[in-house]
C-alpha cells in the first residue's frame, strides 16, 4: 500500500535516466509485484507460469523400459501363482481322492452284502426246492450240453 | 541439527531396536525352540488314523461256490460320559438292538460311575439294525466296522468248515487249520484332514494284506445229497450219530464229508452248551469197522499166499471155537470159495484166510492201506486210529483182526484203504484242499491183486446171497463191503447190542470214479446192519455223484433197487451172543462161482440182439437243431467241434445200441 514515505519520494526526486529505466524495469516487474508490506523494502514476486502449452518429450527408451519392468512383473506374478497351482489342484483333487475312497468303502460293503445274499439264493438246498416246486428231473449222465464248451476242470451241472 | 532433535531421533531408534528384537524372540522361541510340540498338535488336529480292512479269505467248494465269508458289518458304542439320561438312551437302543433294556441302562450307569468313556452297546448288529439306528442321527452314538463271518448255507459242511470266534479266529475244521492262510492283517491310512474333519490327503503307513481265499475239494451239491441222506438213514434206523466220507479214489479229493448230527456255524456257541455235534466224527472218532475188515484181510491172503477168489476155505459148519472164544457163522457153511467169505461175510472163513496169511503179513498189509496212522488230512483233530503194535498181539489177535475188531479205525482211513482197491493199488494221501501238494502215488498192491478184489467186492452187491445187495446203483455197477461191528461198552469191557453199521463201496467197477464209506452209530436190532443201515445211503449218494460227474452208465437199469428186508446177520461178528435164526442155505453144495478173466465185470450179460432206437441223419444240422432233435427222440449225443454237423458215427439208420451215444463232429 502506498505510503506517505514513497508518495513524498515521488514528489520530491527528480526523474534521471537511470530512474527512468529503474522505474522502466520495475513497470515490467510491476506485473508480478505484490503489494509491498509498509515501512518494508522487501517485494514479492509472483510470477503465473501457463504450461498448458507444454508438451512432454518423447522418449522412447524410457518407455521401453517401463513397459519392460511391467511385464517383468506381470511375469514374475504369473510364475509365482504358477508355483501354487499344483498344489491347489491337489488339494482340491485330494478331496476328491478322499471322497472316492469313501465311497469305495461304501460300495465293497455293499457289495460283500450282496455277494452274500447271492450265496444264499445259490445254496443247494434252495436249488433242490425250487427244483422240486418246478418238477425239474435229474438229467442223465452226459445229457447236459455245454454249447460254449465245458468249462475245465468243472462237473456237469445238475 | 539440534541436539534435543539428536536425543529424540536416537531414543525412537533404540526403541524400534528393542520391538524388533523382541519380535525376533518371539520367532525363534515359537518357530524353532517349541517346533516339535507344534508339530505335534497340528498331527494330533489334522491328521487321523484310519484302519483298512482286510478281509478274512473266503472258503470255496471245488465250484467256487462260497462256503464262508466276511461282511463289514457295524458295531455299536457309546460314551457312557456323554448320555444324559441312561434310563431314555437305554430304552432307544435295546428297543432297536433288541436287548434287555435295564441290562443296558445298569451298564451304562456303572461305566459312567467308573469314567469310562467308551463302551460297547452291541457288536457286529445286522444291517436291519444298523439302517434303523442310524436314521435315527444320535450324536452319542457312534459306530464302529467290523468283519464278521457268514456261513451262507448253514450247516452244509459245517464240520469241514468248522468256525470262528468273536475275534475271526478258526476254533475248528478248515478255519482252524488254515487260520494263517485265512487271516487277513489290517493296514493303517494315514489321512489329513481340515478345519471340518474332511480329508484330502493320505498315504498308507502299513500296506493291508488281505486273507487268502481257500478252494477246498468238497462238491457242495453232492455234499448236500450226503447229509441229507445221512440224517435220512440215522432217523429212520433210530441211531444215535453217522458219518459219511465220498472221495475220488485215484486223486484222493475228498468230494463230501457228512457227519449227523450237525451244527450252524453261524449260530454262537453258548456256555455250557453240548459240543458233541460239532466233532467231525469222520475223522476224529476211530470205531471197530467189523466185517468191512474182512477186505483187508482177504487182499492180503491175495498178496501173500496162493489164495485164489475160487479157493475153498473151510468155514466150520457155523462155528469155530478158538484160543478159548468160540466165533458162529450166521449160516453153517461147511466151506465157502473165498469170493463167497467176502460176499456172505463168514467170520469163520475170514479167521481161516487170516491165520493163512499170518501175523507179520497181516499186520504188514495193515499198515500198508494207511490203517494206524494219520492220514494228514488238513483237518484238525484226526485221529489215528488205534492198532495195537505186531508185538502187542495175543495169541487170538490174528482171528478178531480179520473180522474187523480189535482195531480201530475212522471212516477216513476206510475211505483211504477203500480207493487203493478201487485205483488199481495205489496209495493216494486224501485230500480236502484243493491245489495243495500231493506225494505221489505209491503203488502198496499188484495191479491183478487190485482187479481180482474189486470183482470179488461187486459179487457182495450183485450176488443173490450177497450182502449189500442194497448197494446196487441203477444203470451203474458197483462193489463194496457192508460190516455191523458191536459197539464197546468201556466201562464194562463188554459188547452192547448197539452195532456201528457200515458200508463202504465204489462204483464203477471196472473204472471206479467213487469211492463211498457210510456209518451209522447206534443202531440196534435187525434193521441196524450194515447192509440195512448204510448200503442205500452209498447207493444213493453213489448215483447222484456218478450223475453230477457225468459218468456214463454203464449197466442196463434193472428197475428200482432191491427192498431185501432179508436179515443181513453175516455182518454180525461178535462171539457171545445168543445164535440168531440159522438161514436156509440152498445153494450150500453148488460148485463155487467160475473165476472171472481179469477185467470182467460179474453183471449179467447183455442179450446178443442189440435193441435201441434208430439214429436219425444230423449232418447239416446246427447245433441248437441236434439238440432239440435228439432231446425229442431221447437218444443221447456227443458234440465235438463247433459250427454245422459234418459226420456222425453210428451212421445215419444205424441202431444206437443201450449204454452208447452218438458222436457228432461239427465244423464251420
Amino acid at each position: 500500500m502506498a505510503t506517505l514515505a514513497q508518495i513524498l519520494d515521488r514528489i520530491t526526486l527528480p526523474r534521471s535516466a537511470d530512474r527512468v529505466a529503474q522505474e522502466y524495469e520495475r513497470e515490467d516487474h510491476e506485473m508480478f509485484r505484490l503489494r509491498m508490506f509498509p515501512n518494508e523494502h522487501v517485494y514479492f514476486y509472483v510470477k503465473k507460469i501457463d504450461n498448458s502449452k507444454v508438451v512432454r518429450e518423447s522418449d522412447p527408451k524410457t518407455r521401453r523400459l517401463c513397459w519392460r519392468v511391467f511385464g517383468a512383473s506381470c511375469a514374475t506374478a504369473i510364475f509365482v501363482s504358477g508355483l501354487f497351482v499344483p498344489a491347489v489342484y491337489s488339494l482340491l483333487a485330494g478331496y476328491k481322492v478322499e471322497a472316492l475312497r469313501q465311497q469305495k468303502q461304501v460300495l465293497e460293503r455293499e457289495r460283500a452284502t450282496l455277494d452274500l445274499e447271492e450265496t444264499k439264493m445259490l445254496s443247494p438246498a434252495r436249488l433242490e426246492e425250487l427244483a422240486r416246486m418246478q418238477q425239474f428231473v435229474d438229467p442223465t449222465p452226459q445229457r447236459v450240453i455245454y454249447l460254449d464248451g465245458k468249462p475245465e476242470g468243472t462237473f456237469a451241472k445238475r | 541439527m539440534d541436539e534435543q532433535a539428536t536425543k529424540r531421533v536416537r531414543y525412537l531408534a533404540r526403541f524400534i531396536l528393542l520391538w524388533a528384537a523382541a519380535v525376533v524372540f518371539r520367532l525363534v522361541q515359537l518357530q524353532i525352540v517349541r517346533h516339535e510340540d507344534f508339530r505335534e498338535q497340528a498331527v494330533q488336529q489334522q491328521e487321523k488314523v484310519v484302519e483298512i480292512r482286510a478281509p478274512r479269505g473266503e472258503i470255496l467248494d471245488r465250484l467256487g461256490q462260497r462256503l464262508a465269508m466276511s461282511v463289514p458289518v457295524d458295531s455299536v458304542c457309546v460314551n457312557p460320559l456323554q448320555i444324559s439320561d441312561a434310563a431314555v438312551a437305554s430304552d432307544i437302543l435295546a428297543n432297536i438292538l433288541h436287548l434287555d433294556a435295564s441290562e443296558l441302562r445298569d451298564r451304562i450307569l456303572m461305566a459312567a460311575a467308573d469314567h469310562r468313556g467308551f463302551m460297547w452297546v452291541k457288536r457286529k448288529i445286522s444291517p436291519e439294525e444298523s439302517e434303523s439306528l442310524r436314521s435315527l442321527n444320535l450324536d452319542w452314538v457312534e459306530f464302529r466296522t467290523e468283519s464278521k463271518r457268514f456261513y451262507p448255507n448253514k450247516s452244509l459242511a459245517a464240520h469241514v468248515i468248522g468256525g470262528v470266534d468273536s475275534e475271526e479266529n478258526g476254533n475248528a475244521g478248515i478255519e482252524q487249520s488254515l487260520n494263517d492262510t485265512l487271516e487277513g492283517h489290517a493296514g493303517e491310512l494315514r489321512v489329513e484332514t481340515d478345519v471340518k474333519q474332511r480329508g484330502y490327503d493320505s498315504a498308507i503307513e502299513n500296506a493291508a494284506q488281505p486273507g487268502q481265499n481257500v478252494k477246498l475239494t468238497i462238491d457242495s451239491r453232492i455234499q448236500y445229497i450226503a447229509e441229507i441222506e445221512l440224517e435220512k438213514a440215522v432217523k429212520e434206523h433210530h441211531c444215535h450219530t453217522g458219518s459219511l466220507v465220498a472221495m475220488n479214489p485215484k486223486t484222493g479229493e475228498i468230494l463230501a464229508m457228512a457227519n449227523y448230527p450237525t451244527f450252524d456255524p453261524n449260530e454262537p456257541v453258548d456256555t455250557g452248551a453240548d459240543l458233541s455235534p460239532r466233532t467231525n466224527l469222520a475223522v476224529s472218532t476211530p470205531f471197530e469197522p467189523g466185517s468191512c475188515f474182512k477186505v483187508i484181510t482177504l487182499t492180503a491172503a491175495l498178496e501173500t499166499t496162493r489164495l485164489r477168489p475160487e479157493t475153498i476155505i473151510p468155514c466150520g459148519n457155523g462155528s469155530i471155537t478158538i484160543f478159548g472164544r468160540t466165533i458162529h457163522d450166521h449160516g453153517r457153511y461147511p466151506a465157502l470159495p473165498m469170493e463167497d467169505v467176502l460176499a456172505r461175510s463168514s467170520n469163520i472163513g475170514a479167521i481161516n484166510v487170516g491165520m493163512k496169511v499170518g501175523n507179520s503179513n497181516m499186520y504188514e498189509y495193515i499198515r500198508r492201506f494207511g490203517f494206524g496212522k494219520s492220514t494228514g488230512v488238513m483237518l484238525p483233530g484226526e485221529s489215528a486210529g488205534v492198532l495195537h503194535k505186531l508185538k502187542n498181539w495175543q495169541p487170538g489177535s490174528i482171528g478178531s483182526i480179520a473180522m474187523g475188531h480189535e482195531i480201530m479205525v475212522t471212516s477216513i482211513q476206510l475211505a483211504q484203504a477203500c480207493s487203493i482197491v478201487a485205483n488199481g493199488g495205489f496209495y493216494v494221501k486224501p485230500r480236502i484242499v484243493a491245489d495243495s501238494q500231493q506225494p505221489a502215488p505209491v503203488r502198496v498192491l499188484k495191479p491183478e491183486t487190485a482187479i481180482t478184489m474189486r470183482q470179488m467186492m461187486e459179487g457182495v452187491v450183485i450176488k443173490p446171497w450177497g450182502t449189500g445187495k442194497r448197494a446196487r446203483i441203477p444203470g451203474y455197477t458197483s462193489g463194496g463191503k457192508t460190516g455191523t461191528a458191536q459197539i464197546v461198552d468201556l466201562k464194562t469191557h463188554t459188547y452192547t447190542h448197539f452195532y456201528n453199521a457200515s458200508f463202504m463201496g465204489f462204483a464203477p467197477v471196472n473204472n471206479p470214479a467213487i469211492v463211498v464209506v457210510t456209518t451209522v452209530h447206534g443202531a440196534t436190532g435187525e434193521a441196524g446192519y450194515g447192509g440195512t443201515a448204510s448200503a442205500p445211503v452209498f447207493r444213493e449218494v453213489a448215483a447222484a455223484a456218478l450223475r453230477m460227474m457225468d459218468v456214463p452208465k454203464d449197466r442196463l437199469d434193472d428197475g428200482p433197487p432191491v427192498d431185501d428186508r432179508t436179515v443181513d446177520a453175516n455182518d454180525l461178528a461178535i462171539a457171545g451172543l445168543t445164535a440168531p435164526p440159522t438161514i436156509d442155505v440152498p445153494d450150500e453144495q453148488a460148485p463155487a462161482p467160475a473165476a472171472a478173466a481179469e477185467g470182467q465185470s460179474l453183471a449179467p450179460e447183455l442179450p446178443n440182439e442189440v435193441v435201441g432206437p434208430t439214429v436219425p441223419n444230423f449232418r447239416g444240422m446246427t447245433m441248437r437243431a441236434v439238440v432239440e432233435q435228439s432231446a425229442a427222440l431221447g437218444i443221447p449225443v456227443e458234440f465235438k467241434g463247433k459250427g454245422l454237423a459234418r459226420a456222425q458215427r453210428p451212421a445215419p439208420g444205424g441202431i444206437l445200441p443201450p449204454g452208447e451215444r452218438v458222436r457228432v463232429q461239427f465244423a464251420r
